[in-house]
């Protein structure tokens, strides 16, 4: 029912906080990204296209756009089949030994953007254990092998199956199972029941799915950076070198321009087939998903291969990265595993020595502070915009909201060109080269998700817990924190997890963002891959990666997995 | 006591309620009576605090407490979904009234163990997570957190409506038998006529905004005042002019046969009393429920529904002729 709440007058305080969100908004919201728009167009204080013309003249720069499109069409059909296989082969089928395969693809969750690349590189790169295998077979065969298109594709198909893991998992077990039996009872058989019942009703997840799948391929930077090499580059990493020149900066504010331009277009087409609602169920009572049998024998033999060559797949970079992490410097650079040359010589190393720690550490402050601040700012926007009747407060919501429509790399440049000079918005104060401005970055990525995410959660809440404290005489700073706050905790701790854990081994930001005195791992970890690089190096990244892994699988299974749960029932039996 | 006086309550331009004019007296129970959107829980709501009239007044003890704010109106209320705090334990949620009044913790304490008591929660589910806890014992402590609050008024908004029928029949008395002990004044929320009929000591029947009568369970239930109040608490025969003019031939009574008439269905007789017309029709179907039997009979050219006690007599079959009686008094007609 609706309700009618009259508008009072704000009170001092109220004011002083939207006061303070409208200035986080305004200037490192929207004031860099238009900033950067405004440099676009304008040469020397006038009007100019100069930028585009220069743009369009430079080979690389157009190559890369077509490369972008390209890898971004080429990853839709290859991310939506593995992807979609691999929710099927843990969530519809019934294959033997389905927890060990979701465990394994699950590993895409906890492991990606550099950290997978690198893992990849390790495995298959020039040095990597594959290619001395495949040498072995195939003597004459070009040892960079694993590089270009080919090496790109696959590897950002295994990397970016994640969102179907969480997503698409999320609807086929949100179906009704009856509708299944029904369909078997009219006389369906199984592959008509998987293409005319369980597809279809999948269908806008899918279509949701495709489009993010598409836009990570167009702003993939990391993948192709690192594994692309000279004959494939795309958008994003020429940004990044466009962008350490004075004289390309331009040319690397267009290119983000046109990736912002291809997001918001794109992004438009998603929300409006959201809008049309899904239709994954319209029971009333609903039954829960039950495995299906694979009743062709044939199917049935293909399907398990299939499967456990995605296993395999998964695995194998993972497994190497853990297995080399606890070798000497030696192996690693040779890829030989002997047992004389295990060691935990890197891991007391990480604990021990002040400068292999410090990455580590400085990406976990910078995570952590950065999580925690766009918690606290999308809690207090959230309450705001929700409570509030007044039409200014929603300019709260969409501002948060922005840089969902923008590439992570137009953000950073945004930063990066706008407070590269003392800008009266902070104080007259040059952000960059200080340790704020990527602490900055973090948290204005971060904000649309979380927004969205805890306005969701407010929003569940019923407006009857709050009724009901008031009648009890409770007001509503005190409802606030005793009864609104903690029913949406749960919510506001997964996503500071999945934002720490997003944030943890960033690179896309980092890279332009950095003080040189606080490399993040991120940065470290690249670096590390880089042929030629001290094998010291390329041990201290492995187990940064392993560790990396570790503490994303932790926070992950605390806040999602139910593991919070599990070790209060744990500690309550003891007690 | 309560006084609604000429009370408007408005959504945006729609009207939800239209210069209702209401008077509460002290320990009663009264419910407000009618189907979803008529304005029942609006009323309720507006005398919590949630809702500011548009126009009007309320008056508690003859204090105007329109405009006051919900925290200072010492009123508990019993939501239909309960609205515990799901992250406080039952001994919380009932404690919370009384932390927020900084009422000392062995105050407090005494207060939530005699509350618990009267309404049968033992101290062992005092310790436990509101979600652990079935629906009725929910709804128990949700009427435990209202009542120990010791409010001027308590408030109801159909708390049985999300239990079965049995525990919904089983807990009606007990919330009967609290409300006498404790002597508050309650209203009650429900669109379940037996609900108002069996709990309440007055009633009013809310229809599209306005109350269409006020009066006691038996009152509305043998004298309703207007056509929907008739047809909206038990089961009602509609007589057309041909079978009214046939009662009135019968039995001299002065029904008028332009307007339609009401009758109870169980004032239709099988047995003649005196002062009855004696009519004849067919029975087109029966209905069977255990207690009762329902029959469906043709007469006069319409239909009419009959009841009988499953008291051991024999049933009557489709196509089977029935006679049954009508005294012109039970009849009820409305302009």
């Amino acid at each position: 029912m609706k309700k009618k709440t009259n508008t009072a007058r704000l009170t001092p305080g109220a004011i002083i906080l939207r006061l303070i969100l409208a200035w986080l908004i305004v200037t490192f919201v929207l004031f860099p990204n238009i900033n950067i728009i405004i440099d676009v167009l304008h040469e020397d204080g006038r009007f100019s296209t100069e930028a585009f013309t220069k743009l369009l003249r430079s080979r690389r720069a157009v190559k890369s756009m077509v490369n972008s499109l390209v890898l971004g069409m080429a990853l839709v059909v290859t991310v939506n089949v593995v992807g979609t296989l691999a929710v099927l082969f843990t969530e519809y089928w019934d294959l033997k030994g389905s927890r060990i395969l979701k465990l394994s693809y699950m590993t895409s969750l906890v492991y990606g953007g550099v950290v997978l690349a690198t893992g990849y590189k390790f495995v298959y790169g020039s040095k990597g254990i594959i290619t001395k295998l495949l040498l072995l077979i195939m003597p004459e065969m070009n040892p960079s092998w694993f590089s270009g298109f080919g090496a790109v594709l696959f590897v950002m198909t295994f990397a970016c199956t994640s969102n179907h893991i969480i997503f698409l998992t999320n609807a086929i077990r949100a179906m009704d199972y009856h509708v299944i039996e029904a369909a078997q009872n009219l006389g369906a058989s199984d592959s008509k029941i998987l293409f005319k019942v369980v597809l279809p009703s999948l269908k806008p997840t899918l279509f949701a799915l495709t489009i993010m799948t598409f836009l990570t391929g167009i702003c993939a930077l990391s993948a192709p950076l690192m594994i692309g090499g000279s004959k494939f580059q795309t958008i994003n990493p020429m940004i990044v070198s466009f962008a350490q020149a004075p004289g390309s900066r331009d040319l690397a504010a267009v290119l983000a321009l046109f990736l912002g331009l291809m997001t918001i277009v794109l992004l438009y087409f998603m929300n409006r087939v959201e809008r049309k609602g899904n239709y994954i169920s319209i029971s009333k009572t609903k039954e829960k998903m039950h495995k299906q049998k694979l009743r062709n024998p044939t199917a049935n033999i293909i399907a398990h291969i299939l499967a456990y060559g995605m296993f395999i797949i998964y695995m194998l970079p993972i497994c190497f990265v853990v297995l080399f992490s606890f070798c000497d410097a030696l192996s690693i650079k040779t890829s030989t595993l002997r047992l004389s040359s295990f060691t935990l010589k890197n891991y007391i190393a990480l604990f021990t020595k002040q400068d292999a720690f410090r990455p580590y550490l400085v990406s976990i402050v910078y995570s952590v502070a950065a999580a925690v601040i766009a918690g606290l700012i999308c809690v207090v926007a959230a309450r705001l915009v929700l409570k509030s009747k007044r039409k200014i407060d929603s300019f709260f919501e969409y501002g948060l909201l922005i840089p969902w429509l923008l590439p992570t790399t137009f953000i950073a440049l945004g930063l990066m060109f706008t407070y590269d000079s003392p800008r009266f918005l902070v104080g007259n104060k040059v952000l960059i080269g200080s340790i704020w401005i990527m602490l900055i970055a973090y948290v204005v990525v971060k904000l649309p998700f979380s927004f969205r995410m805890i306005r969701a959660a407010f929003f569940g809440v019923e407006d009857s817990l709050e009724e009901a404290a008031r009648t009890m005489g409770a007001k509503p700073v005190y409802t606030l924190f005793k009864v609104i706050l903690p029913v949406i905790l749960p919510t506001v701790m997964s996503v500071a997890a999945l934002n720490f854990n997003a944030l943890l081994s960033d690179y896309d930001l980092s890279v332009f963002l950095y003080s040189p005195k606080y490399q993040p791992l991120g940065v470290i970890i690249k670096a590390a891959s880089d042929e030629g690089v001290n094998e010291n190096a390329q041990a201290m990244a492995l187990v940064y990666s392993v560790v990396l892994m570790i503490l994303c699988g932790l926070a992950l299974y605390l806040t999602q997995g139910g593991g919070t749960q599990a070790i209060r029932k744990k500690l309550k039996r003891k007690s | 006591m309560i006084e609604f006086k000429h009370v408007d309550i408005k959504y945006g331009d729609f009207t939800a309620i239209k210069d209702l004019n209401l008077t509460i007296s002290a320990g009663e129970f009264f419910t407000f009576l009618g189907p979803s959107g008529c304005g029942k829980t609006t009323t309720l709501r507006a005398l919590v605090g949630f809702n500011i009239p548009a126009s009007g007044q309320i008056l508690v003890d003859g204090k105007d407490i329109t405009r006051e704010s919900v925290e200072k109106r010492q009123i508990g209320m019993v939501f239909q979904s309960y609205a515990l705090f799901p992250t406080m334990t039952v001994y919380e949620n009932i404690a919370f009234g009384l932390k927020v009044r900084k009422l000392p913790k062995d105050e407090i304490d005494r207060q939530v163990n005699q509350v618990a008591e009267k309404i049968r929660i033992s101290s062992q589910q005092l310790k436990r997570n509101v979600a652990e806890l079935s629906g009725g014992q929910q709804q128990r402590i949700a009427l435990a957190r209202a009542i120990v609050q010791e409010p001027k008024i308590l408030c109801l908004d159909e708390p049985l409506s999300n239990l079965d029928a049995k525990l919904r029949i089983s807990l009606r008395s007990e919330l009967k038998r609290l409300q006498r002990d404790l002597k508050i004044t309650t209203l009650y929320v429900t669109h379940d006529q037996d609900e108002a009929m069996n709990l309440s000591d007055r009633i009013a029947v809310f229809n599209n905004g306005y109350i269409e009568q006020v009066g006691t369970p038996y009152d509305i239930y043998n004298h309703s005042r207007s056509e929907f109040v008739c047809d909206f608490i038990g089961d009602i025969n509609r007589l057309e002019a041909a079978m009214l003019s046939d009662i009135n031939r019968q039995t001299g009574a002065s029904l008028k046969e332009n307007l339609t008439g009401f009758i109870r269905i169980e004032r239709v007789l099988s047995l003649e009393k005196p002062h009855t017309a004696r009519l004849k029709g067919t029975v087109e179907d029966l209905e069977y429920n255990g207690m009762l039997a329902k029959y469906t009979v043709h007469a006069c050219g319409q239909t009419i529904k009959i009841v009988e006690k499953n008291d051991g007599r024999e049933f009557f079959r489709p196509g089977q002729e029935i006679i049954f009686y009508i005294s012109p008094d039970d009849i009820m007609q409305y302009q």
